[in-house]
């Protein structure tokens, strides 16, 4: 399931059929399983999924996708899923998901929000969290944004900027910028992560022909968070792209 | 209507073969005025045309009552009259004029004036002229013996600035002259509602006469032109950058954590890192940092990352530690093979031969200075050093009153410099007790240092900041020497 099915139009053309869709529906961000599809165009890696219509659809998944799973809710009213308790994870087996879901089905409907699915996911591998993002500055165009700590990035403003395109060599300066960045090299017995691909999905990014310069054509923000590092890859665990109101 | 495109060939301003001056006063005086007097005293051998309504001359000029009744067309107009009246100057002109510089204020820096701006652009392009400011002083050029400081010094250097503020542009100039700093041109760019930042950068990185740049910005409005610009010249002249309102908080709230995070330094720090352009937080720093580019030959090979400090005053040198280190650069211990060549000097008791190298006032003085030279001799051939500091405390100098010492130091320093061994950068720090006779024998030393081309600063942190700026581009010259472009 793992982006493995290659579609037979080009990236920027995910991005506009997405985009499209979204104004189309007044939605003011895309949704999850949308801004992944866009991930995924770009080859950057996102979790194997399948998408719930609701809890009555049957749950077949578990044939294509081995536990444990994530669990999060779909709703063009959440923009953070935490917030509502719309997100459960480490559960190990499809009757652990389909009880989670009635529970957080409750709750998230007893706050007046609206739920337009479900999203069951692979468990990212442990390792290294990391936020990519992108920002139009209005002097000097799409910018990339690397930060560490996932979640917590704001807390720890252990961040660093480019100017889009961004090359090898700035994405590996950006990575060097960063106080945290000894992590990602192994630290008291953790195995290294790889840089490697944690450079390709900056440049998937950031590059010349990247993402960000495509997307921030009709986006504010567009941020990878967490970004997982593992010595097998970088894995995009969530993304948020928020549309912008004038572009 | 759209700027014209293309490359901009700036001869006719700084360069001027006929200046043009409207809005000086038979009478009184005003800064059209004093540009008239100062184009008399600096010698500029092109004509000049005061325009005036009816005197017959303005500070010994003959005067002509418009810019048609000139006699042929305008390489430079100076203008200074009331702003309201701008527009109106280029309305019906049947002479060309290629560059006019608007002094006057009362434009897009105040409110309501936007709209004056507008129609003083559209003015100047409807009849091809090319517009510098307004509300700005205009352009500091020795090639031309023109500037807008009225008796500044024109000798011709190697320092291009480009200021968004005129009264630092002043200080630059004044200042920057009494530190050692030489200029090939400054430019005063006010509004830059026509010539902008982009326009004249890259004037500067494609002038012959132009080594260095310095710019002092508070905003960039073409911001994607002047990156691309930079970009594109992968620091081929060292540019220092001076950028005002760094502090200034995000403007626009935010819904995702990269959005709130993207202040405005976070901003100018990534174009610094990638264009190689130096970032600096002073006034002061950026004069230090242009001197500094002015005098040394770039080692992109091995970028400057440890020093090796030799003057008089140990708790100097213990606070010049601290210095240095802040500014990242390394005090790194001596080798062996150093330490026994500085043992066989025999120095003096009270010499410490470890980094920093701390000999008395006396060991300085000895042979006229020639011991000292010995002992830089030692140090240069250490394979750790990148950069020799020498300080010296000018009162303790004073006090031996040999006027040969410092001379013999300096100059034993640029001969291991010039032997062609190893490269290494050689600054001088020389620091004073603010007193008059002291500042009186800086000068002296100062101008000494600026003839045989070295730099020279007031304190260890001055130093500090300015090898920092140093380092900083020489390690983006390193970073980059395998890629070919952008």
């Amino acid at each position: 399931m793992v982006s493995s099915i290659k579609v037979a139009i080009t990236p920027h053309e995910v991005i506009e059929r997405e985009i499209s869709d979204a104004r189309s529906a007044g939605l003011t961000a895309l949704t999850e399983p949308a801004a992944k599809r866009i991930l995924s165009s770009y080859d950057i890696r996102v979790p194997g999924s399948c998408f719930i219509d609701s809890m009555l659809s049957p749950i077949k998944a578990s044939d294509e996708l081995p536990p444990p799973y994530a669990l999060k809710v779909v709703s063009s009213e959440v923009l953070h899923k935490t917030d509502v308790g719309g997100v459960r994870l480490n559960l190990s087996s499809i009757e652990a998901v389909t009880a989670a879901m009635a529970e957080m089905q409750q709750s998230i409907h007893s706050k007046g929000i609206k739920i337009d699915g479900w999203l069951l996911e692979e468990m990212a591998p442990q390792g290294i969290e990391l936020v990519v993002g992108g920002t139009f500055d209005i002097r000097f165009g799409p910018m990339i944004m690397l930060g560490f700590g996932g979640i917590f990035v704001e807390l720890l403003k252990d961040v660093t900027f480019r100017m889009c395109p961004i090359d090898l060599v700035d994405a590996r300066q950006m990575i060097g910028d960063l106080r945290g960045a000894r992590l990602l090299e192994g630290w008291r017995g953790q195995s290294a992560a790889s840089v490697e691909s944690l450079e390709r999905t900056l440049l998937q990014m950031g590059g010349d022909g990247g993402l960000l310069i495509s997307l921030l054509k009709f986006a504010d923000e567009v941020e990878i968070n967490p970004l997982i590092v593992s010595s097998n890859g970088a894995t995009a665990v969530d993304a948020r792209i928020i549309l912008s109101a004038d572009r | 209507m759209n700027a014209p495109e293309g490359d901009i060939d700036f001869s006719a301003l700084f360069k001027p073969r006929n200046i043009a001056v409207v809005g000086a006063s038979a009478s009184s005086g005003g800064p059209a005025n004093n540009f008239l007097r100062g184009l008399k005293r600096s010698g500029y051998a092109g004509d000049v045309f005061p325009v005036h309504p009816h005197a017959q001359s303005i500070e010994g000029f003959p005067a002509y009552r418009s810019i048609n009744d000139i006699p042929c067309n305008v390489d430079y107009a100076y203008i200074a009259v009331a702003a309201q009246r701008t527009p109106a100057i280029f309305k019906g002109l049947s002479r060309r004029i290629v560059f006019a510089q608007v002094v006057s204020s009362g434009f897009s820096e105040v409110a309501g004036g936007l709209a004056l701006e507008q129609q003083l652009v559209t003015a100047c392009r409807q009849v091809g002229v090319r517009l510098l400011g307004p509300n700005c002083l205009g352009v500091h050029s020795p090639r031309g013996l023109i500037s807008f400081v009225e008796g500044a010094p024109l000798e011709q250097g190697t320092i291009g600035v480009l200021s968004q503020s005129g009264g630092l542009s002043i200080d630059i100039i004044g200042r920057g002259h009494v530190r050692g700093l030489r200029f090939s041109a400054v430019v005063s760019l006010g509004n830059c509602a026509d010539l902008g930042v982009p326009d004249l950068l890259q004037f500067l990185l494609d002038d012959p006469l132009t080594k260095v740049i310095g710019l002092y910005l508070e905003d960039v409005v073409e911001g994607r032109r002047f990156y691309d610009i930079l970009r594109a010249g992968r620091a081929r002249k060292p540019i220092v950058l001076l950028k005002g309102g760094r502090t200034k908080a995000g403007q626009r709230a935010s819904s995702s954590h990269t959005g709130s995070l993207a202040q405005e330094d976070s901003i100018w720090v990534a174009l610094s890192r990638q264009t190689g352009v130096v970032l600096v937080d002073t006034l002061d720093q950026l004069l230090d940092a242009l001197l500094t580019f002015q005098f040394v030959s770039l080692h992109p090979e091995r970028p400057t990352r440890r020093a090796v400090l030799f003057g008089n005053g140990g708790g100097a040198g213990v606070l010049a530690c601290d210095a240095f280190s802040r500014a990242g650069i390394d005090i790194a211990p001596l080798s062996h093979d150093t330490i026994t060549r500085l043992q066989q000097l025999k120095l003096p008791a009270g010499t410490s031969i470890e980094n920093p190298v701390d000999t008395p006032g006396g060991v300085l003085r000895h042979e006229d200075g020639l011991l000292g030279v010995r002992v830089l001799h030692a140090i240069w051939d250490d394979p750790s050093v990148e950069v020799v500091v020498m300080h010296l405390n000018i009162p303790a100098i004073m006090n031996y009153a040999n006027p040969l010492v410092v001379p013999n130091l300096v100059r034993g320093a640029l001969d291991l410099q010039s032997q062609g061994g190893r490269s290494v950068h050689f600054v001088l720090v020389l620091r004073s007790d603010g007193n008059v006779d002291s500042g009186t024998e800086k000068a002296k030393y100062r101008e000494l240092a600026r003839e045989m081309g070295v730099p020279i600063f007031d304190e260890f942190h001055d130093a500090a900041n300015a090898l920092s700026a140093l380092a900083a581009h020489e390690t983006f010259l390193n970073s980059r020497m395998d890629t070919s472009a952008p």
